[in-house]
């Protein structure tokens, strides 16, 4: 055999090598291809979303000035005052919700009454101007003169003003006592609130007599609209407004509650499955977890309607959770609700990077630290889990990105209400529905029509949510870089 | 029944003119192997081991690997209890007269008796001073004077302070082969132990860290007890009072190491000695 084996290996050895080369080469050529791809896959979808994105910036810039030359903002001033008018009256229904004898009811009934009649010389200015203001914007607004008719509006405003304020200032004087103590409390800081109103009706006179429909409207409002921007108002009969705000609060808060919970949950179960449980018990737990993210997330979301916002709702308005502040909450679908079933969804990925990031730690530091006398809680807090530390956060990052971005749960659990939570009631907020940048374009992408404004907001708010995962996983590799680099 | 083995007499006698003891007294014993047989599972790997070691003096196991020599040292510091189904399934080991296996036992307390140094260096990820603050921490010592001055002793020790005395601060990875594996040691005498065990030390260093190991070595046996597992004959000749040559599990031989290399009892220490098998 021996004295042949030169012979026979020399002679067809070319041929399984050659073989083996282009097999190689094939295998290469395909990772390659597939990687390039990814990439064109990639810049294709940039250059789509900033494509049909961009032109957002001109039409919004356009709206926006067409805006101030109908005079739109000039009855903006206006209707922002009315607004405040009747939060107060708001509040005063809110108000009588909290005492409950009758003769002072009726008593404040009439108030209450007389505050919100005081207000109808002010909406009728309101809706008088607005009429103009939107039938100027129909025309296109392109008699500059045009406007100047809108401006009665100012010396209406300046003779009904102070009526409103005697009014309002005789109704205080003679306002009713409440027997019940907070019933009262509340009135009394009402009354302050209402006397800051009143005092406000100078300032919006200056304002409507300093209002300049010429003035030109700066290009980069085109952009700070969008970013800075705290409504997103569509399809209405009088402005559009296409501020992220709101939905970027909405995302993040949701995301926020969901890390806030995925993240030990994920880290914990982790720890404990590299390190304390049984072998028996691994084989059971990891692929249980696991399981979660194969769940399709409309199937988690029909589960927070039914289940998860139910229960939270039914537990704030059990008497043991009264002094909770913000309880009970009244919205079922809310940022907590969201957040919580977005949690569920993070906790694989969470789980399984972090107990590779544990699993990868050397065993010589677990072995140095037991034969110094460490028992096991020691050795995790103090070796294991700083050891793995960047792992673990490059995990919990890659669980943040699949949170901003998936949508089906939000979609159902976050309540969809597009407004920035009232953050003066504290964690209350975390209670509040919310909107969120998947969920909008979720929702609006069919209904619009195609190339219009709203339709290119929504391809800038897609755009937005792309970077933010982008720099999201950007961060996420570069500490699982670090993550080596420590362990090498 | 006293194996003849266990402290052999030309053993003692060495160790009493290392030591200038008065001689007819006998030689206290550090950690008394006692007939022990030890499995992985259904595995077992060490077969009636009797052997007794002596305090402050340094004792080598040698043997072809696959031997048991690592599995023997890890029981005197009980680290096999964290390997599922490993246990000793027959004999026991003493230190101080008390079975380490006992019950009442506490391993965290031995494990501070007993310190342990890898055969691949293993600082953690911290800096210098921490690695060593390390086993002074866990065991509950706050002030920050006890660490400091048990980090510069045990730095001093094993001969690294004045490598490292300016940049304790820094990452111990920053430090070279030799230097870490000086560091593991220092880390293991912080908590000031009686017996040190080494698994092979030096197996990747280069030889001049490997003669500042054993120079180490050699300083320290005045005050502690050493076991260390070489596959290096020139090393156990030179680091070591005492050889115990190990084969399939079995002890094979325990004498004073001129002994052991000058004139072995048994033919198969001879023939792993001069290099026949192994
Ligand atoms: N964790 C373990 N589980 C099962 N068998 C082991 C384990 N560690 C070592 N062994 C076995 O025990 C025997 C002795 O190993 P070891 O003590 O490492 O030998 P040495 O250190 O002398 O080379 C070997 O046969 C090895 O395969
Ligand atoms: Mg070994």
């Amino acid at each position: 055999m021996e004295t042949f084996a030169p012979d026979v290996s020399s002679l067809p050895a070319a041929h399984p090598r050659a073989r083996r080369l282009s097999a190689d080469a094939a295998i290469k050529t395909f990772f390659a291809s597939n990687a390039f791809v990814a990439i064109v896959v990639l810049a294709l979808i940039t250059v789509f979303l900033v494509r049909e994105g961009f032109g957002f910036f001109g039409e919004n810039l356009k709206g926006i000035r067409l805006y101030r030359r109908a005079g739109l903002e000039y009855v903006d001033i206006l209707r922002a005052t009315a607004q405040r008018h009747s939060l107060l009256s708001r509040e005063l229904s809110q108000i009588r919700l909290q005492e409950s004898d009758a003769n002072a009811l009726a008593a404040f009934d009439q108030f209450a009454t007389g505050f919100s009649d005081a207000a109808d010389d002010l909406s009728g200015i309101v809706s008088d101007t607005g009429d103009q203001a939107l039938a100027l914007r129909e025309q296109g607004a392109t008699d500059p003169n045009a406007v100047t008719a809108l401006r009665v509006a100012e010396t209406r405003f300046d003779q009904t003003a102070p009526v409103m304020k005697d009014k309002i200032d005789n109704l205080i004087a003679t306002a009713p006592q409440l027997p019940t103590a907070r019933a009262q409390h509340s009135f009394e800081k009402w009354k302050q609130n209402a006397r800051v109103y009143l005092a406000s009706f100078p300032e919006t006179s200056q304002k409507l007599h300093a209002w300049n429909p010429n003035e030109p409207v700066p290009a980069y409002r085109a952009i700070t609209s969008f970013l800075f921007g705290r409504e997103w108002i569509t399809a209405s009969f009088w402005q559009d407004w296409y501020g992220i705000i709101p939905l970027l609060v909405g995302s993040i808060m949701v995301a926020a509650v969901a890390l806030a919970l995925a993240v030990p949950l994920g880290v914990a179960s982790a720890i404990y499955v590299s390190e304390i449980a049984a072998r028996g018990e691994k084989s059971l737990i990891k692929p249980y977890i696991e399981f979660i993210a194969a769940i399709p997330s409309v199937v988690l979301g029909f589960f927070g309607i039914a289940v998860v916002g139910q229960a939270v709702r039914a537990a704030s308005h059990m008497s043991i959770f009264h002094w909770v502040p913000f309880f009970p909450i009244s919205e079922r679908l809310n940022v907590f609700t969201a957040g919580s079933l977005l949690a569920l969804m993070a906790v694989p990925t969470i789980f399984t990077l972090s107990e590779d990031a544990l699993r990868n730690v050397p065993r010589g530091f677990k072995e140095a630290s037991y034969a110094l006398g460490a028992n096991r809680l020691q050795t995790i807090a103090r070796v294991l889990v700083p050891a793995s530390l960047s792992g673990i956060v490059s995990a919990s990052l890659l669980g943040l990105g699949r949170v901003i971005g998936e949508t089906m749960v939000v979609l159902l659990c976050a309540g969809n209400r597009i407004a920035i939570p009232d953050f003066t009631q504290g964690v209350g907020a975390f209670f509040q529905p919310v909107h969120t940048m998947t969920g909008i374009i979720a929702q609006e992408m069919g209904e619009v029509v195609r190339g219009s404004i709203h339709y290119r907001a929504l391809f800038m708010v897609g755009l937005v949510l792309f970077l933010l995962t982008l720099g999201i996983n950007y961060l996420a590799q570069k500490f699982v870089a670090r993550f080596r680099m420590t362990i090498g | 029944m006293v194996s003849l083995l266990k402290m052999p007499d030309s053993l003692q006698q060495h160790l009493r003119r290392e030591t200038n003891e008065p001689p007819n007294e006998p030689r206290e014993i550090a950690v008394e192997i006692d007939d022990v047989d030890f499995a992985y599972g259904a595995h077992q790997v060490l077969f009636d081991v009797d052997l007794a070691i002596p305090p402050r003096a340094v004792t080598a196991f040698i043997g072809p690997s696959g031997c048991g020599k690592t599995t023997l040292l890890r029981c005197i510091n009980r680290m096999n209890d964290l390997i599922d189904g490993a246990r000793l399934t027959q004999g026991s080991i003493k230190i101080d007269n008390v079975d380490i296996n006992a019950p009442e036992v506490d391993v965290v307390d031995l494990r501070r008796r007993v310190g342990m140094v890898f055969q691949k260096s293993n600082p953690f990820p911290k800096s210098i001073y921490e690695n060593i603050a390390y086993g002074l921490r866990i065991a509950g010592v706050k002030k920050r004077r006890a660490i400091d001055e048990a980090v510069e002793k045990s730095l001093r020790a094993a001969a690294l302070w004045d490598e490292v005395k300016d940049r304790l601060e820094k990452n111990a990875f920053g430090l070279s082969g030799g230097q870490q594996q000086r560091l593991c040691i220092a880390r293991a005498l912080a908590v000031e132990p009686q017996v040190v065990l080494m698994d092979e030390p030096c197996s990747a260093l280069d030889p001049i860290a490997t003669a500042k190991i054993e120079e180490l070595i050699h300083q320290l046996k005045s005050e502690y007890t050493i076991i260390i597992v070489t596959h290096n004959m020139q090393q156990a000749g030179r680091v070591s009072d005492s050889t115990a040559f190990f084969y399939l599990g079995r002890l094979i031989e325990f004498d004073a190491t001129e002994k052991i290399f000058s004139n072995p009892g048994e033919k198969r220490t001879e023939d792993y000695i001069t290099g026949r098998f192994g």
